[in-house]
């Protein structure tokens, strides 16, 4: 919850009035579904919860029409590691007795997917900066990860079982 | 293992998806950089990988245990590839539980490495009880996909009735022709001494009573009274059980049958097992060590099976109830089925009595004046009940939560001294 609230503050530290007065009803609401999820058990909260805080971002990037903002590494960061407690929150809701040591392992990892997002994050948008001059660069970018993203959903769909 | 998507899977894409739509319309590459991480982590998760190997077991180091008594047992894992998480959930039937170790651990194991956990069982209620269910549930570092097995109950654990408080028993009227520990009403051989008489030529002289002899200036000899067995049949209502809070009618009654059982069965004496309910279970009267582990397998297999077929004693094999046995009914007094049955047993003359399992404090009086009403009226149904059975000349003992199962069977055998059995 900390993590999320933390994203809502970072997402909308340098928004105008505007994009402020909205941003802060997106994130209270993607916040309010993030509880929901974790006390009501019900997963399917985590991703509603995610996509609200990322438009509490995408508030203050469409309002302000901001420059090319470098703070999207944190953010997507942020988003990652809030999705990873919230699901493990919820795994621990089954009660199974792990080993010593095992929750120490698990925020490790944690803790190296959000410092591998924070790379990746930080080249892709070196790269988009670089090729920010022509708007058919970033197009194509767009669309290359859209038609990866889709393919990934439907490599998933195949094999899942049944 | 079967394999499935776990939520991560999903809310990923989703979440994956919209940014990098909703980054293509706004035209703002910052989200599409906040969408990639978890494109990412999708794609690690997505890759083919080499399906779990895994063998699990669970093994108890008896299938016999007296109800509330522990069982200890360990749970087998053997890995054939390498798993990050292996999360093992020992599926136990109700009525056991695990009072030693954890029933649901995750574990993280390299290829080739074996494990053993301990843990120990213990049955809360008699019953026969299927265990060793396991549900494996297998995940990949990122938590993407979930390989799930069900390993099916490999045991059968035997939870044996505890057995009740019992100095004396209800002795039947009628003895049998064998030897045994109950003194016959007949005279014979034995050593409880019953009468004397004239000597007549072919009586022992070891029978002779001198000195009534001497008294009376011709040779008497003393009569005994026999000691024989008898037949007890063992006759459990399972038509209905009154359960409430882990107390139930038909637990009760199961081991209150079980502890008669043994102890008729310690005095040499036949006893004959007939649950009468739903299902009709019967066992020929016997007698010794392997009759009783008979009767308490049978006891078993007791339970309330619903059925609103009309039942009457015609169902019950002649053979199970021999002449002149016991028929000690032990029952809540709740099915019209079995009190008529009772009745009709001892319109044919069998010596009956009856061991009133009282579900009256299992049931609540309701909170609404009507539902008190209903339950004054119930009590009363239940009195008029129970004196026209001892109108019948059937011995009832009421067996309560306050009341031992000797202080019932004492009721019993207090009215059988008052009430004699008419002959029919």
């Amino acid at each position: 919850m900390a993590c999320a609230a933390g994203l809502v503050l970072l997402a909308l530290d340098e928004a105008g009035d505007v994009a402020l007065v909205a941003g802060v009803r997106v994130g209270a609401v993607a916040l309010l579904a993030l509880v929901a999820g974790l006390v009501l058990g019900w997963s399917s909260f985590v991703p509603a919860s995610l996509v609200l805080l990322g438009a509490t971002y995408a508030t203050h990037l469409a309002v302000d029409d901001a420059a090319l903002d470098v703070r999207a590494p944190l953010v997507a960061a942020g988003l990652v590691v809030t999705a990873e407690l919230a699901y493990w929150s919820l795994e621990e809701r089954e009660n199974v007795w792990g080993e010593p040591g095992d929750g120490l392992r698990r925020l490790g990892l944690v803790a190296v997917v959000a410092l591998a997002t924070t790379a990746v994050g930080a080249a892709l948008i070196a790269f988009t900066g670089a090729v920010r001059a022509g708007g058919l660069g970033m197009d194509v970018l767009g669309a290359g990860a859209a038609a990866a993203v889709l393919f990934l959903v439907v490599l998933a769909v195949r094999r899942a079982p049944g | 293992m079967t394999r499935r998507a776990s939520p991560r899977l999903e809310g990923y894409a989703v979440v994956a998806g919209v940014a990098l739509v909703v980054s293509l319309a706004l035209r703002r590459p910052e989200l599409a950089v906040a969408a990639a991480p978890f494109a990412l982590l999708l794609a690690f998760g997505l890759r083919p990988t080499e399906r779990p190997r895994i063998h699990a077991s669970f093994s108890l180091d008896e299938d016999r245990v007296l109800e509330g008594h522990e069982a200890a047992g360990r749970l087998e894992v053997v890995a054939e590839s390498s798993v990050d998480r292996l999360e093992l959930l020992l599926v136990l039937p109700s009525g056991v539980e695990v009072v030693e170790g954890r029933d649901a651990v995750a574990l993280r194991l390299r290829r080739g490495e074996q494990r053993t956990i301990p843990l120990s069982v213990r049955c809360a209620r008699w019953g026969l009880y299927d265990v060793g269910a396991l549900e494996l549930r297998a995940r990949d570092p990122l938590r993407i996909l979930v390989w799930e097995e069900r390993v099916e109950p490999t045991h059968r654990l035997r939870a044996y009735p505890r057995g009740e408080e019992l100095l004396r028993i209800l002795p039947p009227r009628e003895t049998q022709v064998f030897t045994g520990s109950e003194v016959a009403r007949a005279k014979g051989d034995g050593i409880e001494y019953a009468d004397i008489r004239e000597y007549v030529p072919g009586d022992r002289l070891r029978s002779i009573n001198w000195r009534a002899s001497a008294r009376r200036g011709t040779f008497v000899v003393n009569e005994r009274h026999p000691e024989r067995n008898t037949d007890v049949v063992l006759f459990v209502d399972s038509f209905a059980d009154v359960r409430l809070e882990g107390r139930s009618t038909l637990d009760d009654a199961v081991r209150a049958t079980a502890t008669l059982a043994s102890r008729y069965l310690e005095r040499r004496d036949r006893v004959g097992l007939v649950t009468f309910g739903g299902v009709l279970r019967w066992l020929q009267p016997g007698m010794g060590p392997g009759q009783r582990l008979r009767l308490v397998e049978t006891l078993l297999e007791t339970g309330v099976e619903p059925t609103y077929t009309w039942r009457d004693v015609n169902v019950i094999p002649a053979r199970i109830l021999p002449p002149k046995a016991l028929v000690l009914a032990i029952t809540p007094l709740v099915d019209p089925r079995f009190v008529t049955t009772i009745a009709d047993l001892r319109a044919r003359g069998y010596d009956v009595a009856v061991v009133e399992v009282d579900p009256v404090p299992l049931v609540d009086a309701g909170r609404t004046e009507r539902d008190r009403l209903a339950y004054r009226v119930w009590l009363l149904q239940r009195e008029a009940l129970r004196s026209r059975i001892v109108r019948l000349g059937i011995g009832v003992g009421r067996w309560t939560e306050d009341v031992e199962l000797e202080a019932a069977l004492e009721e019993v055998r207090t009215y059988r001294r008052r009430a004699r059995l008419a002959r029919v």
